[in-house]
C-alpha cells in the first residue's frame, strides 16, 4: 500500500513496546473471574497518593471535577486521570478507522497489530502529556524543582503505563469481557460502597469533631454524637456538601435501579431455524444497543473540550481577572476544592449543587443537548461499524441458518429497527444523566450509569461463558450457584 | 411490470449488479476488527485489544505482579521524602 | 430566503421526527415486568454491594498506609 498511514506511525514501537501474551487455551471460568476481580483491584490500590507534591493548598484547584467518576479517576492520586486516556484513545481512534479516516486494513494481522499498539502508545502519551498539562499549571504546587517534576512525571505516566497493561490483561482473554468497563464497574461500585458505609473518620470544622465518610454510618453516629441535636443529625447526614450525603447517595441508587429498567427494553424479534422444523425462538435488541459507550464517548469529548479551555486559561492566560483571555473564555473561580468555570465554558459545566443551577441556568439545556447530540451521533455511527449493524446481525443469521418469522429478508426488518434503536437509547440514557448531573451529583450520576451498562455488559459475557464451559465452577457452587 | 422501471430491464439488472458490486466492496474493508470476524469492539464493549503483536511478551501475571510493585515503590518514595525531609 | 426556510424547517422537523420515531420504538418495546424487574434489581445490587465491599478492603488498607506516611 503506498502512501502515509497513520497506523505505520507504530511500527518502531512495535519491538519493545510490552505486549501481553494471548492465554493458549480458552482460561477455566474460575481464572477469569479471579483474573478479572485481581486486575480491578490492583486498579483500585493504585488510588495512592502522589509523591512529591505540596502538602498546602494552592491556588489551582480541580477544574475537571465533573469529568472523575466517568473514568474512575482520583485527584492528587497516581490515578489523576483515570482511564480516560486509553478509553478515550480507543473510542475515538476506533471511530475513526471505522470512517476509513485512518487507513487499517483489519483483515490483515499485522495492520490489526499496528492498529493496537498505535492506540497504546498514544494513550501513554496522552497520559504523559495531561502529566505535564497538570503539573505546568501549578496544580500540584507552585515552584516545583526539577526533582519534582520528574518524580510526579514518572509517577503519572508509570501509572499510566500500569493501568493501560491492566486493561490489555483482561481484553486479551484472561479476563471477562472489556478491561476498562470492568475497571469502571469495579470502582464505582467501590466509590458506592464509601460514600454510603464509609468508615473513615475525617476531621470537620475547627472544633476537632470527626465525621465519617459514609452517608449512611454519618446518619447512624450523628444520632449518637453529644453535640448533635436529632434533628440536627437528619438535617446534616441529608445535605452535608463537604462529604457525601443521603441526598446524593439516594440519587445515584435510583439512577442505577432506572439504568437497570431500561437495560432490559428490549423488542424481540422471533426467529426460526431455516434447517431444523418447529425450532423458533427470540432475538431480543436492546433499546440501550450501544450500551454505556455513548455517555463514555460524550465524556470523552468533554474532557478534552475542559482541558484544552484549562490549558488556555491557566497555562496561556494564567486565569488573570481582566486579561483578554478571561474576559473571552471566562475564566476560572476558585473555590475551597473545585476550579468552577465562568461563562462560555460553563455552559458545558454540570452545577455542583442543585441550587447552583441559577447561577447559569442556560447549562440546563446546553449541557444536556451536548449529552444527547454527541451520545446520538455516536451511537448512530458506532452501531455501523463495530460489526453490529444489521447487515453484520443477518449476515449472522445466515450463517447460523437462521430466519426471521415472517420476514423473507432479515436485513431489512434490522436496518428498520437496530439505527433507531441505538439513537434512541443513546438520547435516553442522555436525558438521565443530564438530570442526575444537574442535580449537582458532581460525576457520580454519570459514573453510575456507566458503572450499571458496564456490569450488564460485562455479566451478559459471563453469562454465556458460564453456560459454554458448562456450569464447571467452584466459584459458582460456593455462592450457592447464583453466579450466572 | 417493465414499462415501469425507466431504461427498461437490463438497466434494472445494471442497477443491481452496481449495488452488488457496491455491497461486496463495503464487505472487503471492514471497518473494525469485529466486523472483519477477529473479535473487538462490539456494539456495547469497548475492546483495545484483540491480537498479539511480535512485541516484547510479557505474562499476565508479571504485570500484575509490577503493577502492585510500582505502587509499593510509590509508598516507598514517601517514606524516602519523610525520613530525609525535604529532598525534592 | 426560501432555501434558508427550507434549511430551517428542516433543523426543527429533525428533532422532532426523532422523537416521535424513538417514541414510536419505545411504545412497541418489551418493558420488564414487575417481577423481572425486581429480581434484576436484588441481583444487581447484591453484585454491586458484595463487589464495592470487596474493593473498599483494598481502600481501607489505604488509610493505615496514608496515616503512616503522609
Amino acid at each position: 500500500m503506498a502512501g502515509f498511514r497513520l497506523i505505520d506511525l507504530a511500527k518502531p514501537f512495535l519491538a519493545f513496546v510490552p505486549e501481553i501474551e494471548l492465554p493458549y487455551d480458552n482460561l477455566p471460568f474460575d481464572d477469569k473471574l479471579v483474573i478479572t476481580l485481581t486486575t480491578a483491584l490492583i486498579y483500585l490500590f493504585g488510588q495512592f497518593p502522589l509523591a512529591g507534591i505540596t502538602k498546602e493548598s494552592v491556588d489551582v484547584k480541580d477544574p475537571i471535577f465533573f469529568l472523575r467518576g466517568v473514568f474512575a479517576a482520583e485527584p492528587r492520586t497516581l490515578l489523576e486521570f483515570g482511564i480516560f486516556p486509553p478509553i478515550a484513545t480507543a473510542l475515538i481512534l476506533q471511530l475513526l478507522a471505522g470512517f476509513k479516516l485512518i487507513k487499517v486494513n483489519f483483515n490483515q494481522r499485522t495492520d490489526r497489530e499496528l492498529f493496537q499498539t498505535l492506540i497504546k502508545i498514544v494513550s501513554i502519551g496522552s497520559y504523559a502529556i495531561l502529566a505535564n498539562i497538570f503539573i505546568a499549571s501549578g496544580y500540584y504546587g507552585e515552584d516545583l524543582s526539577l526533582m519534582a517534576k520528574f518524580l510526579i512525571n514518572s509517577q503519572l505516566i508509570g501509572a499510566g503505563f500500569f493501568v493501560t497493561l491492566l486493561i490489555e490483561v483482561i481484553d486479551k482473554g484472561h479476563g471477562f469481557a472489556s478491561g476498562a468497563m470492568a475497571i469502571i464497574a469495579i470502582s464505582l461500585s467501590t466509590g458506592l460502597v464509601d460514600d454510603l458505609f464509609g468508615v473513615q473518620q475525617i476531621p470537620v470544622g475547627q472544633e476537632g469533631h470527626r465525621e465519617p465518610r459514609g452517608a449512611v454510618i454519618n446518619l447512624l453516629q450523628g444520632f449518637r454524637a453529644k453535640h448533635k441535636t436529632f434533628l440536627g443529625a437528619l438535617v446534616n447526614a441529608f445535605q452535608r456538601d463537604y462529604l457525601p450525603n443521603l441526598t446524593s447517595g439516594l440519587l445515584v441508587i435510583v439512577l442505577g435501579g432506572t439504568v437497570c429498567y431500561l437495560q432490559n427494553i428490549r423488542t424481540e424479534l422471533s426467529i426460526r431455524s431455516t434447517k431444523a422444523r418447529g425450532m423458533s425462538n427470540v432475538y431480543p435488541i436492546r433499546l440501550l444497543y450501544t450500551g454505556g459507550l455513548s455517555l463514555l464517548f460524550s465524556y470523552s469529548i468533554l474532557f478534552y473540550i475542559h482541558i484544552l479551555g484549562f490549558v488556555i486559561i491557566q497555562l496561556i492566560g494564567g486565569n488573570q481577572e481582566g486579561s483578554i483571555i478571561n474576559k473571552v473564555l471566562g475564566g476560572y473561580e476558585s473555590t475551597e476544592f473545585f476550579y468552577l468555570a465562568r461563562f462560555p465554558l460553563s455552559l458545558l459545566t454540570p452545577p455542583t449543587s442543585f441550587f447552583a443551577v441559577f447561577k447559569q441556568p442556560l447549562t440546563v439545556v446546553t449541557f444536556s443537548a451536548f449529552l444527547i447530540v454527541t451520545g446520538v451521533w455516536f451511537a448512530t455511527n458506532w452501531q455501523e461499524i463495530s460489526g453490529s449493524s444489521s447487515r453484520d446481525v443477518s449476515k449472522q443469521f445466515k450463517e447460523q441458518d437462521v430466519a426471521l418469522a415472517g420476514h423473507r429478508d432479515a436485513s431489512k426488518e434490522l436496518i428498520r429497527i437496530i439505527p433507531v434503536a441505538s439513537a434512541t437509547g443513546a438520547a435516553t440514557l442522555a436525558v438521565l444523566v443530564a438530570v442526575g448531573e444537574l442535580l449537582g451529583l458532581k460525576g457520580k450520576g454519570a459514573g453510575i450509569v456507566v458503572a450499571v451498562c458496564s456490569a450488564f455488559a460485562i455479566l451478559e459475557v459471563v453469562t454465556v461463558d458460564f453456560q459454554q464451559t458448562g456450569g464447571q465452577s467452584s466459584i459458582a457452587q460456593m455462592l450457592g450457584g447464583r453466579a450466572a | 411490470m417493465d414499462s415501469s422501471v425507466p431504461g427498461g430491464q437490463r438497466t434494472l439488472q445494471k442497477r443491481r449488479n452496481a449495488q452488488l458490486q457496491k455491497e461486496k466492496k463495503a464487505n472487503q474493508t471492514p471497518a473494525s476488527p469485529r466486523q472483519a470476524g477477529f473479535g473487538g469492539s462490539s456494539s456495547s464493549i469497548l475492546k483495545l485489544y484483540t491480537d498479539e503483536a511480535n512485541g516484547l511478551r510479557v505474562d499476565p501475571l508479571v504485570v500484575l505482579f509490577l503493577a502492585v510493585a510500582f505502587v509499593f515503590s510509590v509508598v516507598a518514595l514517601h517514606v524516602v521524602a519523610k525520613v530525609s525531609g525535604k529532598i525534592f | 430566503m426560501a432555501k434558508q426556510n427550507a434549511q430551517f424547517d428542516k433543523l426543527v422537523e429533525t428533532p422532532l421526527e426523532f422523537v416521535k420515531e424513538g417514541n414510536q420504538f419505545l411504545q412497541k418495546c418489551k418493558k420488564p415486568s414487575k417481577k423481572e424487574y425486581l429480581k434484576i434489581i436484588q441481583a444487581v445490587g447484591i453484585g454491586f454491594v458484595a463487589v464495592g465491599v470487596i474493593g473498599y478492603i483494598i481502600k481501607l488498607i489505604h488509610i493505615p498506609i496514608r496515616y503512616l506516611i503522609v
